[in-house]
């Protein structure tokens, strides 16, 4: 960093011009190190029941009472029909639908800086629902087969944001 | 949807090179840059006969800006021309267009600037980019599980792999492919000469998806100058000197946000394919193989274009990979896709993306782009941009009239 008055200055250079430049007069150039950071009062909104039951290792998913169409993650209103759902308790089962190995993760929070790389973010589609739950299957690499049955594991460790209270396991053999 | 006669023309076409960092100049400078070879293009000394504005730029984070459309606005000099901002996710350059399309057909206005850039290169670092771009992702539900777009990306194109058989061979091709007409484009970020082994060799980002898989990061500038006829005749003394591009078909299809609550349609663009039948519709395609001379195709990764190719109707669902990998988009193939560089090799400063496209279909038709990527006797072609995961899709069609 710059030790002069504009303690922000960190890089001033001057482009180098070749022939004609209809710019000449403007080959300075300053830049500036800033930062700009935001806190968020965020809401959950109507999901907030989806997160306070992960509280108590419970999974929710909503159900749409016109079409029948249940939703994981859950949605307030159903997009089919319109019509408000209802809470509805899933066992927390279900199947590797499709899955990416992650080796480079912006860490947008405390929850995702502590994941170690690599990492797996799979879409599981749950054992009644009708769409796809992604989150973080914790598994050795080499054990992955798309198809393969996993359930839910709950976390008693502190979180920062509520969906980190849930991840997926492998389901083991009984 | 009507099938105007009367479709919009291009006017002129303006770009800035695109660099993973232009250390000359911001996002201000970038847009004046481009907006004054748009006037060169055109031949016109001056914007004052123009009637209105269009701002394209996806991102208020990357210059910690909000109201970037009145501020570049003004430093173009289009004050007191209305102005009118689009924010279309990956898709806002095109969705700009689309939108200035409908500002001509209605009667709003004869002519519009269509003005769109980016500055997604070194002014933050990658990390702080790759977690404002997800923030376009659901916050609670994608973003917050360590979802990346790259990932959302790569567990599509595995599903695609199991249901059809696709191979990472195959979008390897698309990598290099692009890469290699990028070298032919003195516009472009980054062309290189890399061969399918060296994708497959690439560094892991987001399994399957390689680093050589994944597009770039971008900092550049477009400009489309579009109007009626009349208008261009009246006010360009260019416009007569080459064959009259008509914008003459677009189409907007969305999908849901999250990429789950497609299942079981998660290996392809639903709301590309309804884009494309639109934008067909309006120009009068029935069969878009045959009817369509070069296409740029949205690689933001590259086998998101195996993808593409299905969903416009170029090929059926699952021979994606096999006519790629066969040669059929490539530049001597039967549909050149990407004859620009794609955003893999070009590159993609989002606001100016869905612009650049077109300007790569519009010089095709006039046949002024370097000999080596020029396609013979081009009379049509296509762009196809896309926001999210296929959240957002847009697909727009340029005719040469001769």
């Amino acid at each position: 960093m710059s030790e002069g008055q504009v303690k922000s200055k960190f890089d001033v250079q001057t482009i180098e011009t070749t022939g004609h430049d209809p710019w000449a007069d403007f080959r300075e150039v300053e830049k500036l190190s800033l930062e700009f950071t935001q806190q968020y009062r965020h809401s959950l909104g109507k999901y907030s029941k989806f997160f306070i039951e992960l509280e108590n290792k419970k999974f929710l998913a909503t159900q749409c009472g016109k079409c029948e169409k249940v939703f994981a993650p859950p949605r307030p209103l159903c997009p089919d029909c319109l019509d408000i759902t209802i809470w509805k308790e899933l066992a927390g089962t279900g199947t590797l639908e499709t899955y990416s190995v992650i080796h480079f993760s912006p860490g947008t929070n405390d929850d995702v800086r502590q994941l170690e790389t690599p990492y797996v973010l799979a879409y599981v589609l749950l054992d009644g629902a009708s769409t796809l739950f992604p989150h973080v299957l914790k598994t050795d690499l080499d054990s992955i087969e798309m198809g393969m049955k996993v359930k839910i594991e709950y976390t008693d460790e502190p979180v920062d944001h509520p969906i980190h209270l849930m991840h997926f396991v492998p389901l083991e053999d009984e | 949807m009507n099938q105007s006669k009367h479709a919009p023309v291009v006017v002129g076409v303006g770009t800035t090179k695109f660099a993973s960092e232009r250390p000359d100049g911001n996002i201000r400078d970038l847009m004046a840059e481009a907006v004054l070879d748009c006037m060169a293009d055109a031949d016109l000394e001056n914007l004052k006969a123009v009637q209105h504005g269009l701002t394209s730029y996806e991102s208020d984070h990357f210059n910690r800006q909000m109201t970037l459309g009145a501020v570049l606005h003004d430093q173009i000099g289009l004050t007191p021309l209305p102005n009118v901002r689009i924010e279309g996710g990956g898709a806002t350059g095109a969705l700009a267009l689309r939108t200035a399309w409908a500002h001509i057909q209605s009667g709003l206005c004869d002519s519009i600037l269509v003005y769109g850039c980016e500055t997604n290169g070194k002014g933050i670092s990658s990390k702080t980019a790759n977690q404002l771009f997800a923030l376009s992702a659901d916050f609670d539900w994608e973003m917050m599980v360590g979802g990346t777009y790259t990932a959302f990306y790569a567990a599509m194109i595995r599903a695609h792999m199991k249901q059809y058989g696709t191979t990472e061979e195959q979008f390897a091709h698309v990598a290099a492919r692009n890469r290699s007409n990028a070298l032919l484009n003195p516009i472009a970020q980054r062309g290189m000469d890399v061969s399918i082994d060296d994708v497959m060799k690439s560094i892991p980002i987001a399994e399957p998806y390689k680093l050589l898989d994944c597009s770039l990061l971008s900092d550049g500038a477009a400009v489309v100058l579009l109007s009626t006829e009349d208008w261009a005749r009246q006010h360009s003394p260019k416009f007569k000197d080459r064959p009259a591009v008509h914008f003459t078909g677009t189409g907007c299809g969305t999908d849901t946000m999250r990429l789950g609550d497609r299942y079981p349609d998660i290996t392809n663009f639903r709301g590309k394919q309804a884009a494309a039948q639109q934008a067909y519709q309006m120009a009068g395609i029935k069969d878009p193989l045959q009817e369509i001379d070069v296409a740029e195709l949205y690689d933001s990764y590259s086998g998101v274009e195996i993808q593409a190719v299905e969903d416009l109707g170029f090929v059926n669902h699952g021979e994606g990979g096999p006519r790629i990998a066969e040669g059929m988009f490539d530049l001597d193939g039967q549909l050149p896709a990407n004859t620009s560089g794609g955003l893999m090799g070009r590159g993609a400063p989002v606001g100016a993306t869905g612009i650049v496209q077109a300007i790569e279909i519009v010089e095709q038709l006039w046949g002024q782009v370097d000999e080596r990527r020029q396609v013979a006797n081009a009379k049509r072609g296509l762009t196809d941009t896309h926001a999210g995961v296929g959240t957002m899709c847009v697909v727009n069609i340029f005719e040469r009239q001769d």
